[in-house]
Parts: structure tokens; sequence; C-alpha cells
């Protein structure tokens, strides 16, 4: 074989891996875009004009009933001083089928003063230790509850109940 | 006659030691306390914590749409909230996150009254089980983004209760848009329901 026959193979050796490089990576970047849905601007969340109201209706209740949770809670603990246990009394009941977290705020500045970790179904914590020392005093708060799917984690949604807190000393 | 008289002093004695040794006994065992003595009985009082306990969604999906004919544009599920406690609750609507962004040209109204390019979304209870309003008569507006102290449900103890989304909208906004409202429910004690 001539040199330059040798070297003509050489040239169509390196064009023919650069071909295979560029295949390969138009697969994986194929593959990659498939992966990151792209959502159509296009389309509209809601109704189809012309469907049936009852049943968007239904379609409707069947999400409203799945975000619904069950909760208890004291509405008065008590603190016997600022860095002390009280009675909070917080419960995820078993029927629930959700995790829940639980935040009080302070309804006069917004500040968080307590916030839970997540509660199984059918779990309750009895006294909790607030996050922030309070004054003596009494102070209008509100416990917000927050929902997760068991499963996945996603965040549901969330409601909330007032609560009087009492710190003694 | 001495040992008679022996034996009869016996008897008295033994009569008058006996029931007082019968009663020792039984106050030993019992320690009845006499009225108008000075005993003393420590009466422990604890006061039960008011425990609130409630059912609520906590996401509201509705649908709104101006080729509904009735004055109330939204079809919205039965929003049932129940009250699982022996006190009286309160259901107020504290905040409600609203983002219109995806609609152009649209603003929020609180009053219920909409000009060409306004959305107004409120919440009515249940008047017909089951049924959803056609009328925005009597129903509460919800403020966009800001806080709000509204009331919108007294529930007795132990009852259930029901709300729909209501609202409505000028002839300007179009049908293919979205938007997220996002009210949040605050349950509370109260002291007296209707």
């Amino acid at each position: 074989m001539s040199k330059r026959k040798k070297r003509l193979l050489a040239i169509a050796g390196i064009i023919l891996l650069l071909l295979v490089t560029v295949l390969i990576c138009y697969f994986l970047f194929t593959k990659k875009d498939n992966r990151n849905l792209e959502y159509d601007d296009n389309a509209t969340t809601g109704i189809l004009p012309g469907v049936d109201i009852d049943q968007r209706r239904k379609e409707l209740q069947n999400m409203l009933d799945k975000s619904m949770i069950a909760f208890s809670i004291n509405t008065s603990p008590v603190f016997l001083n600022g860095t002390a246990k009280g009675n909070l009394l917080i419960e995820n009941p078993g029927n629930n089928a959700k995790l829940l977290r639980v935040s009080i705020t302070i309804d006069d500045t917004d500040d968080e003063i307590y916030a839970s970790k997540y509660l199984k179904p059918g779990t309750y914590i009895e006294s909790v230790k607030l996050d922030k020392v309070l004054e003596k005093g009494t102070y209008n708060a509100t416990a917000f509850f927050s929902a997760y799917d068991e499963t996945s984690g996603e965040y549901i949604g969330q409601t909330g109940a007032q609560i009087t807190i009492t710190v003694q000393n | 006659m001495k040992k008679k008289t022996l034996f009869l002093s016996l008897v008295l004695a033994a009569s008058m030691l006996f029931p007082n040794v019968s009663y020792a006994a039984d106050a030993s065992s019992t320690r009845d306390i006499p009225v108008g003595g000075s005993g003393q009985m420590e009466m422990v009082g604890t006061v039960e914590p008011t425990i609130l306990s409630v059912t609520m969604p906590t996401f509201v999906p509705f649908n709104i749409s101006s080729s509904l004919s009735t004055q109330n544009k939204v079809i919205s599920p039965r929003i049932n909230m129940k009250n699982n406690s022996n006190v009286p609750v309160r259901v107020d609507v504290t905040y409600t996150k609203v983002d219109l962004s995806k609609l152009n040209n649209v603003s929020w109204s609180d009053t219920g009254t909409v000009g060409p390019d306004q959305i107004a979304i409120g919440l009515k209870q249940e008047e017909t089980k089951n049924e959803m309003p056609k009328t925005l008569t009597q129903a509460r507006w919800l403020k966009a983004n800001q806080k709000q102290d509204m009331n919108v449900l007294i529930l007795d103890s132990n009852q259930e209760g029901a709300l729909y989304v209501v609202g409505t909208m000028g002839d300007g906004v179009s049908d293919n848009g979205t938007f997220n409202v996002t009210p949040t429910f605050v349950v509370s004690r109260t002291s007296s329901s209707n």
C-alpha cells in the first residue's frame, strides 16, 4: 500500500470518527430535550368550551376532596416561661393520608416562633419548646398547617388556626 | 359474794371496753373525718385545654367562564368544612394571594362590581345543598394580596357547613387565560354561633 493510500485511509478514518461523534452527540441531546418537557404556551388551563359543567364540577370536587385535611390544636397553649415547653397539642389524624407541617407566627409582628418538621398521619405532638424566646405575656398567633402528599412530598396547600399563647413568667 | 361482785365488775368493765375497741378498729380502717372537725381535704382541679379540631380544604380549585348564563360565572366545588370540636368555631379568610400576570391588562375588583377589564372572586355560603349559587347576593369578596379579616362561616360544635366560590368578570376579559387565587382560611374559637 502506497503512502498516499495510507494517508487517505487515515483521513477517512478521522472523518468517520467525527461523524460517529456528531451522531452520538445528536442522540444524547435529543434524549435530553425529551426529558425537559416543554409546555405549550398556547394551552389554556380551564374548561374546554362546550364541556359538561356537571362533569367539570365533579373533577373540581375530586381535586378539592383530595386537599381536605383534619387537624387538632390547643387554642390556648401555656408556657411556664419563654424557654419552657408548652402544651400545643397538635395532631395529624390517621385518616388524613397527608404529611403536615405546622408553623406558628405572632399576628402583630408576623414573626415565626415555631416550625415543626413533617408529621406523619396518625401522629401528634403534645408539648413543644418555641424556637424564639417570648417575654411574659399573652400573644395572638396563627398556626398554619401545610399539607404535603404522603408519597411524593408535593405541597398541596395550607390552612390556619387562631390560637392564644400565654407565657406565665 | 366477793366472787360475785368481782365477776359483775369484770362484766361491766368488759361491756364498757369492747364498744370503744370496735369503734377504734373502724376508725382506723375508714379514716372518717368528723363533721365540724379540723380534718383538711385537698381538692385538685385541672383546667382541660380547649382543643380545636376541624376538617377543611387546603386548596380550592375553580373555573370561571363568561359563557355561563347565570350572574355567577364560576364553576365551584362544594367547599365542605366540619367542626369536630366541642366549641363553636368561625372560619375567616385572612389573606388571598392573587396572580393575574398571565392575563393581559386585567385588574382585580374587591367589591364585586367589575369594569370591562376586571375580575372579582368571592365566597358564598351554601343556600341549597349541593347546588352552586346562581346569583352574587350576599357574596363576600376577596381582597387581592393584602390582609383581610373576612368571616365566611360559623360552625356550632360538631356541625358541618359549606361554601362556594363565586365570581364575575368584565366583557373585556379573555376566556383564554389562567389566573391563580389562593385564599388562606383560618379557623378560630368563637363564643357564639348563628
